[in-house]
């Protein structure tokens, strides 16, 4: 085959991300309101947080039940890079986009380019979220996937609750402040209420009370503006850049590297791991290196997965909880374990089910834990197991199953 | 190149040994609590050669095999691998060193197809990158490639190239013990330890197992280690047999040797007698 129909075929799912992107972000989401748009983006986001966790759960079938903690970690990061970066170079936290990022749609797109400055950011902090996130997973993969069983399930849930917790004790004074707090007695210009600046508590020495002082926010270490995420009030300060073009295009990606790795030798080694572990040993994969691989390549794709997310709705403590992780387990354990597609399928359902029927909200929980009896009992492999809805094997099996069905009853007959 | 004939030249030096010698144990033992299942264990499996290891059940024979293959790691000993130890490494690591096994309890990929379980083995030899994987570049593309060929290939010998596509766990009881064999051979070893490769199978297929062995020492160059109950198929095929009782060695020699040695018949008779009187 010449060479560049073998680049093509090489580049093919990243360009076909690329184009659904491009095509749901100009094409589709015109005729969408916010809201319609704010689901399409939530489904994006959670298929890459199932895919993500399917290649520890579903392909080495470890059991990691913190996914969340790495949307919080990639989230956070992210958010922070572009809020103390934005005031930085900028001075605001307007969004310094184009026609592809979040505003965009609401701006005359004549005055946009088609690659702002800000998209540069946005990127390079959705980069920082994940490669942060990476970093961590390592660091919480490396000693529990060595122990053996159900360790990983319980570190990962205290890492997600660690994670959770630490973010509530951040720093709740955000850097923008009321005009006349910072300047008091001197008059406002024109259309200007309010400034960026560091509120500071010094302790008085001659009065023995604190008084607060203010840093503009030019003058302040970029260190000391990234950490003022805001506790458990939540993260709203972050410019609004995720747009449908960088969730489907980035829950393209995830797809993509995911199927590679799948159906590659890495992706053989992954599953005979999840199938007998010490068999995979003896056929020389070194298991504990592959588990912490997934588990790593997985945080990562949650860390880009919470940037998206920062960039989209504000951060929030209660966001990256136990409830959050459970509900990524889910659209893995009902996707089927192992199962791309399956996750991506499970991942839009999940996210769309309880918004179409709303007045259930309450009791989502409950909902979800009959759906996973249910599944148990009926089919346990999960919606579709570990196959992908475009393996030939899955659909040959079903041809063979219609036709036992019909079959069935002229083989009674004979007999 | 250079490492490698010095190392070999020391090794004659050493031993002068006419034969080199593909695996050895010298001295292992292996407690479990106060359970001494293997003691003093020693053997030497000459390159090329075809050995069989017996015993009476729960002897140490599976033991022998987890120490050898790093599962479990010796008391006390010494295991060496075409001359290098392999004490205190992992089983992935010895297996990349050459050496590959099957389990007495099948353990088959049993969700993954026939030809993705000799697919996996080949792992272990594979060059290619997981970027490299994920760009498809062309180093993996033909990687790949050459594992789906090899993997055929293997399969294609073992008779089992028409069921590739069935998952492991759907293969017959003999099938599943020849997959295993296949799965093994796909990572290249040196040395191939084989635990009960006959159980379960009909007296047709234990028949074509015998050649099958066979031909995998005769064309593939592996020693071959084999515990096995069916003594016909052992005597038959194996050129020296050590005998294990207790967890010790209780004789080793030529089939007619071991055959003849009271030693061997009062174990194996004592634990008949022990049998018929439960
Ligand atoms: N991991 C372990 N922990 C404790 N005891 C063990 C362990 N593995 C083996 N044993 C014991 O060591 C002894 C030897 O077992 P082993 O499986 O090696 O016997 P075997 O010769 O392979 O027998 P068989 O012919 O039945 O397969 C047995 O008494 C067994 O119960
Ligand atoms: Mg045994």
């Amino acid at each position: 085959m010449p060479t560049h129909v073998l680049v093509a075929r090489a580049a093919l799912p990243f360009l076909v991300s690329l184009l659904l992107a491009l095509l749901l972000h100009f094409g589709v989401a015109r005729f969408l309101d916010d809201y319609d748009r704010g689901l399409v983006m939530s489904v994006g986001i959670n298929i890459m947080l199932a895919v993500s966790l399917t290649m520890v759960n579903g392909f080495t079938g470890q059991f990691s039940i913190g996914h969340a903690g790495f949307l919080g970690v990639g989230g956070y990061v992210a958010g922070a890079v572009t809020y103390a970066t934005s005031l930085k170079l900028y001075g605001d936290l307007e969004t310094r986009g184009s026609m592809l990022s979040g505003t965009s749609l609401n701006v005359d797109p004549a005055t946009l380019s088609w690659f702002g400055q800000g998209d540069l950011l946005f990127v390079a902090s959705l980069l920082a979220g994940g490669c942060a996130a990476a970093l961590i997973g390592y660091v919480v993969g490396l000693p529990s996937l060595r122990l053996r069983g159900d360790y990983l399930a319980i570190v990962t849930l205290g890492f997600g609750e660690i994670v959770r917790v630490l973010i509530q004790r951040t720093d709740k004074t955000a850097a923008l402040q009321a005009w006349d707090r910072v300047h008091p007695g001197v008059p406002a210009p024109e259309g200007v209420s309010r400034v960026f600046a560091i509120e500071n508590s010094v302790l008085d020495p001659a009065t023995g009370l604190s008084q607060t002082t203010y840093t503009a926010v030019s003058d302040a270490n970029w260190f000391e503006i990234a950490p003022r995420v805001g506790g458990s009030l939540g993260f709203s300060a972050v410019p609004d850049y995720t747009s449908i073009f960088w969730v489907v295009l980035f829950a393209g990606v995830t797809i993509a590297v995911a199927s590679r790795i799948k159906r590659s030798t890495f992706g053989r080694a992954f599953l005979s791991i999840r199938e007998d572990e010490i068999a995979s040993e003896a056929m020389g994969v070194d298991t504990v290196r592959y588990k912490v691989r997934a588990f790593v390549i997985a945080a990562f794709f949650a860390g880009l997965a919470g940037g998206l997310f920062a960039h989209f709705k504000s951060m929030n403590p209660n966001e990256i909880g136990f409830a959050r992780s459970f509900d990524i387990v889910i659209m893995v354990v009902l996707g089927g374990l192992g199962s791309i597609s399956g996750a991506s399928i499970a991942a839009i359902i999940v996210t769309l089910l309880p918004e179409w029927l709303r007045g259930l909200d309450q009791y989502r929980m409950i909902i979800w834990a009959l759906a996973l009896i249910l599944m148990m009992i009926f089919r346990p492999q999960g919606l579709l197991g570990v196959r992908e809805i475009w393996d030939k094997a899955l659909w040959q099996g079903l041809v063979r199953f219609i036709k036992r069905e019909k079959s069935s009853p002229k083989a009674g007959g004979g007999a | 190149m250079s490492t490698a004939s010095r190392q070999q030249g020391g090794f004659v030096e050493q031993g002068f040994r006419e034969m080199s010698v593909a695996l050895a144990a010298r001295g292992v033992s292996k407690s479990f609590g106060g359970l001494k299942a293997v003691q003093d264990f020693t053997l030497e499996l000459p390159t090329g050669s075809l050995r069989g290891l017996i015993g009476p059940n729960g002897a140490g024979k599976t033991t022998v095999f987890n120490l050898l293959t790093g599962v479990y790691q010796p008391d006390v000993g010494v295991v060496e691998l075409g001359g290098q130890s392999i004490l205190g490494l992992r089983p992935s690591k010895i297996a990349s060193l050459g050496m590959a096994r099957t389990f007495q309890n099948i353990r088959l990929f049993g969700e993954l197809s026939v030809l993705d379980n000799v697919k996996l083995a080949c792992h272990v030899r594979a060059e290619q990158s997981m970027l490299g994987a994920i760009l498809r570049t062309a180093f993996s593309r033909n990687e790949e490639a050459a594992i789906e060929a090899k993997a055929r290939r293997l399969l294609q010998l073992f008779d089992l190239d028409d069921r590739r596509d069935e998952a492991g766990r759907n293969l017959p009881y003999g099938d599943q013990r020849r997959l295993e064999i296949a799965r093994a051979l796909a990572t290249n070893p040196k040395v191939l330890l084989l635990d009960e490769p006959a159980a379960g199978m009909n007296p047709q297929e234990k028949l074509a197992l015998r050649a099958l062995i066979r031909r995998v020492r005769d064309e593939f160059g592996v020693t071959i280690l084999l515990i096995e109950h069916d003594m016909g198929l052992v005597m038959d095929i194996c050129e020296h047999i050590t005998v294990l009782d207790h967890g010790a060695v209780i004789s080793r020699g030529t089939p007619q040797q071991v055959q003849e040695d009271p030693k061997v018949i009062e174990a194996y008779l004592g634990v008949a007698e022990e049998s018929e009187k439960q």
